[in-house]
């Protein structure tokens, strides 16, 4: 958010604070940039001291804040007792750290809105015991805290003092200890740190599309008596975006073709086209209300059956040699509704982005979509369909599909197959649609009929219609009935897949069986598997994963790919319904809507919970 | 809910009451007439479409001020205490008030936990017969022994039976699972079932990649955890403030996690075992947290979200997701759990 004014160069300051520490103790300096030359910072103190936990704020007695300088120092010391009152308001946990807020305007409507950029907090953690000597201090203790550093930097900013190395308390206490701060290759940065103030300052303003992170090192030497020690620390600058970049297209490509011919559904991805913005800001969260996209379209037609969708993806490019974020906006031309097969059109499309944030020219850009839309015809391929039925097919046998042109192509149109049986008496046959492939499926309705002398060739004509516009195409078909007639075994159920051995299943017939038995699958006996052992009326449609248009008509046909029932034993289930994986031979009792998935040798126990369970 | 406490524990404790849970000081605020009013003033100021200027208000302000002497600004909610969400709700009708809604840590509005780990060793020991001893079970795998530990006990099977077969059931090919109700089966189990049982499936320590890809699968990731895409951390962060429950579990993780300079093991009063029970305590939130591969010596585990897209915010969203993956006393806290180890405190 561009809020004018000065801002902190940090959220967070932090310190330590031990008890009884004299009054006068230093403790930091806090440091505003400016967001326009000539601002000067006032600092001021919230009215509260908090603690972590559990916030109810005390009154701030102790410390205060050098209006101009900024530097936070006690004004009365923190006692023992002191320490007693602060910890009995903060509920039962143990005081490990208050914090007061600074800020840069006047006067905050409430002290609870305390943020970057005209709000920081400052950490003290308490320790409970009074300053240990200057002697017992190990050297890193008088150069850097544990709690680390980092900064925070707009780009095109006046340049500024934004750090103070020293650690005012500890320098305070031991006077006599020499210490010098230095940033390691500052020479070829934006950044120098001043040897007498131990400051840090800014060179020159920075620029967030250059280099956005300053991974810098701080160097600390102390010097004791002769002895020297060296502590070495991070010091990371972030680079804070603004708004200064204009969108563009990358490669200079602003146009992009689109054609609708046979993939016709709502939500269809036409063309993308794309738009770069060097900029991050704005955020994720802002993109939606700030960067805004408008067709540019008073045609109804377009408006209710094509959409724009905007994806922003966050990106990045090299800048010499590191890392630069930026964001890439994906702008897709959808479908928004499913087009009828008649539609014929051709259109340019033009899409207006506005980048909002952006002050300076170009913050708009234009994107062109050009549209044809195809129609498409619903045509039988130029031959008749022969199929041919064995004489004990059962009910429900699958025979054949039809199809027809391009039918694997198209999506959202309404495809249904119907059948008009051309010999007088032959209605053997049915037809049912498959809407996912746009298919039809020719199967066995009437077994009657099979073993009438005068069906032997049968004649279809096969109708395919679409839904919504009511054009038709026709073909026919012809069916010849094959094989002798066996008469069925007794005492033979009326699904396959009741079955659990071989032998009794390939003695049997069962509902969609092709020739009259049912056909046996042999596994491959390892643990819980999709190819589990099973009778099947057809083992080109079952089990397979996927209960078709047939299949689901009746339990009976193939309860492996349909049930959704109870399943016993090791197993796993379909997606929707189904078994996909069984443990040994897997038999179903589709009336009580049941399958075993067991061993065939009764000797292993049946699998429990346990091994269902993926432990 | 979690083994009581025999005893306070810690000297930080010393002198500190536990406060009255919020439906109890409901009653006692509607018992008395200017509390009660006070209360249902402030409740409508926060209701109110625009909470800043609402709260800017004199009468409201009057409110908030009557009502932080009340026993309900002090009020705490207990871990899968009955009306849970109850208490929680009257926990952040008071505190929405006084916090802007976006301080990086709040408050938890949990009691502190004062069990220690070591209790749950000792539990444990008694149902595993065995004891926590580590040079015994080297070579077994823990998180096997964990899960057939589950398998033993009548509850922890049963629970853990519910929550595999929710949330394994698939929909469709578009649609995984039913992730709603997959992480409600979660919650069920990490809150019913004692943390002997919990903390050694989704702590267990291990030596090769076969045993922490079952401690990765504990929760069944890729229903409860993953999904097709990764938001932004903070996003996903206001998501779940946007929810009481994931807010208090999110908060409470923030105040038993997160990392101190002051103690030895980086964790806040040294308590490994409420680091533990507040992290497990957001799995079945939007902030659900796992395992992010099968490694089994360096343990890194993170919500579900990314820090792509988040403009200026970028350190802010960086600090927030290396609470979870760069935790030193959440990986101690993990690590003395695997081990046995619990630290010393005196009493």
């Amino acid at each position: 958010e561009a809020v004018l004014g000065l801002y902190f160069s940090r959220d967070t300051y932090s310190e330590k604070l031990y008890i009884d520490e004299p009054v006068g103790t230093p403790l930091l300096y806090v440091h505003a940039l400016q967001d326009a030359r000539g601002e000067v910072p006032h600092f001021r103190l919230g009215q509260h001291l908090y603690s972590t936990y559990r916030s109810q704020p005390h009154k701030n007695d102790w410390f205060q804040i050098n209006e101009d300088t900024g530097l936070l120092y006690l004004n009365q010391s923190l006692d023992q007792r002191a320490l007693e009152k602060l910890s009995a308001r903060n509920g039962g946990f143990p005081l490990l750290t208050i914090y007061l807020q600074v800020f840069l305007s006047p006067k905050p409507l409430r002290e609870s809105d305390c943020h970057w950029p005209s709000c920081a907090k400052v950490m003290l953690s308490v320790i409970n015991t009074t300053m240990p000597a200057c002697s017992s201090l190990k050297p890193r203790e008088f150069c850097f805290l544990e709690t680390g550093l980092s900064f925070r930097i707009r780009e095109n900013k006046p340049p500024g003092t934004f750090h103070q190395f020293r650690l005012l308390p500890v320098q305070h206490l031991c006077p006599n200890i020499s210490i010098s701060y230095q940033l390691l290759g500052e020479e070829a940065l934006p950044f120098y740190s001043d040897k007498d103030t131990m400051e840090v300052n800014m060179r020159h303003s920075l620029d967030r599309e250059e280099k956005e992170k300053y991974e810098l090192i701080a160097k600390c030497t102390v010097w004791e008596g002769l002895r020297e020690e060296v502590v070495m620390v991070p010091f990371p600058v972030t680079v804070y975006d603004e708004d200064d970049s204009p969108p563009n297209f990358p490669n200079g490509i602003n146009t992009a073709n689109a054609v609708v011919e046979y993939k016709r559904k709502e939500g269809t991805v036409l063309a993308v086209l794309q738009v770069f913005d060097a900029d991050v800001v704005p955020s994720s969260v802002d993109i939606p209300r700030k960067y805004i996209h408008t067709m540019l379209t008073s045609d109804p037609l377009v408006n209710e059956f094509f959409r724009v969708e905007h994806s922003p993806n966050e990106t990045s490019y090299n800048s010499n040699g590191s890392r630069v974020r930026a964001m890439m906006h994906d702008y897709k031309l959808v479908l928004n509704r499913s087009l009828p097969i008649t539609e014929s059109h051709s259109f340019q499309l033009g899409v207006l982005v506005n980048d909002t944030d952006y002050q300076g020219p170009g913050g708009v850009l234009h994107l062109y979509f050009n549209v044809t839309i195809l129609p498409v015809s619903i045509r039988f391929p130029n031959i008749s369909y022969s199929f041919s039925v064995n004489r004990n097919a059962h009910r429900y046998a699958q025979i054949g599909k039809v199809c027809i042109e391009n039918c694997k192509e198209f999506h959202g149109v309404n495809i249904t197959y119907k059948l008009q049986s051309l010999s007088v008496n032959c209605t053997a046959l049915g037809i049912i649609t498959t809407p996912e492939s746009t298919t039809g499926n020719l199967f066995v309705n009437d077994t009657s009929m099979l073993q009438r002398p005068e069906c032997t060739g049968m004649k279809y004509l096969v109708i395919a219609s679409d839904r919504q516009s009511k054009k038709q195409s026709r073909t026919t078909s012809t069916i010849s009935v094959e094989g002798n007639f066996f008469p069925e075994e007794e005492g033979c159920p009326i699904s396959c897949a009741v079955n659990k051995r071989r032998s009794e299943c390939e003695e049997c017939g069962g509902l969609g069986t092709l020739m009259g038995t049912c056909q046996w699958r042999q596994g491959d006996g390892k643990g819980i598997s999709k190819n589990y052992s099973t009778c099947t009326p057809s083992l080109k449609t079952c089990p397979d994963g996927n209960c078709d248009a047939v299949e689901s008509r009746d339990l009976h046909i193939c309860p492996q790919d349909c049930i959704r029932g109870d399943i016993i034993g090791g197993h796993e289930r379909g997606e929707w319904r189904g078994i996909k994986a069984g443990y040994g031979v897997c038999n179903c009792f589709p009336e009580k809507k049941k399958c075993f998935c067991e061993p065939d040798d009764d000797k292993e126990p049946l699998c429990d919970e346990v091994c269902r369970m993926v432990i | 809910s979690l083994a009581s406490p025999s005893s306070l524990q810690g000297s930080e404790l010393h002198g500190w009451r536990p406060p009255v849970d919020c439906v109890r000081a409901n009653e006692l605020c509607a018992a008395e007439s200017n509390c009660s009013s006070r209360y249902r003033t402030l409740r409508q100021c926060l209701a109110g479409r625009d909470r800043n200027t609402m709260l800017a208000n004199k009468e409201c302000q009057a409110a908030l001020e009557v009502l932080q002497e009340s026993p309900l600004y002090d009020c705490r909610c207990k871990r899968g205490m009955k009306k849970e969400l109850q208490c929680l709700q009257i926990y952040w009708s008071i505190h929405l008030g006084l916090t802007e809604g976006e301080e990086f840590y709040e408050a938890s509005p949990y009691e502190p936990i004062t069990s220690r780990l070591s209790d749950i060793f000792r539990l444990a020991s008694i149902f595993s017969g065995t004891g926590a001893d580590p040079a015994m079970s080297a070579k077994s795998n823990h998180c096997l022994d964990a899960a057939k530990a589950c398998n033993l006990n009548e509850n922890c099977k049963r629970l853990r039976s519910a929550y595999i077969s929710t949330c394994n059931r698939e929909i469709s090919n578009f649609e995984r699972c039913n992730r709603r109700k997959c992480h409600k089966a979660l919650r069920q189990f990490f809150d019913r079932v004692p943390s002997e049982y919990t903390y050694r499936m989704l702590f267990c320590s291990c030596r090769d990649q076969a045993c922490a890809e079952r401690r990765r699968q504990t929760i069944l990731p890729s229903c409860s955890y993953e999904d097709k895409e990764k938001p932004n951390c903070l996003d996903l962060r206001n998501l779940c403030r946007g929810d009481h429950l994931c807010r208090s579990r999110l908060a409470d993780f923030h105040a038993n996690c997160r990392v101190s300079y002051q103690t030895t093991t980086s964790c806040p009063s040294d308590n490994y075992q409420a680091c533990l029970g507040s992290y497990a305590g957001m799995i079945g939130f939007d902030m659900t947290p796992n395992y992010v591969d099968s490694n089994p010596t360096s343990i890194v585990v993170s919500p579900w979200c990314s820090c792509r897209g988040s403009g200026n915010m970028e350190e802010e969203c960086e600090k927030f997701l290396k609470d979870f993956t760069e935790n030193p006393c959440l990986r101690n806290a993990i690590q003395a759990f695997g081990n046995g180890t619990d630290v010393n405190v005196s009493p």
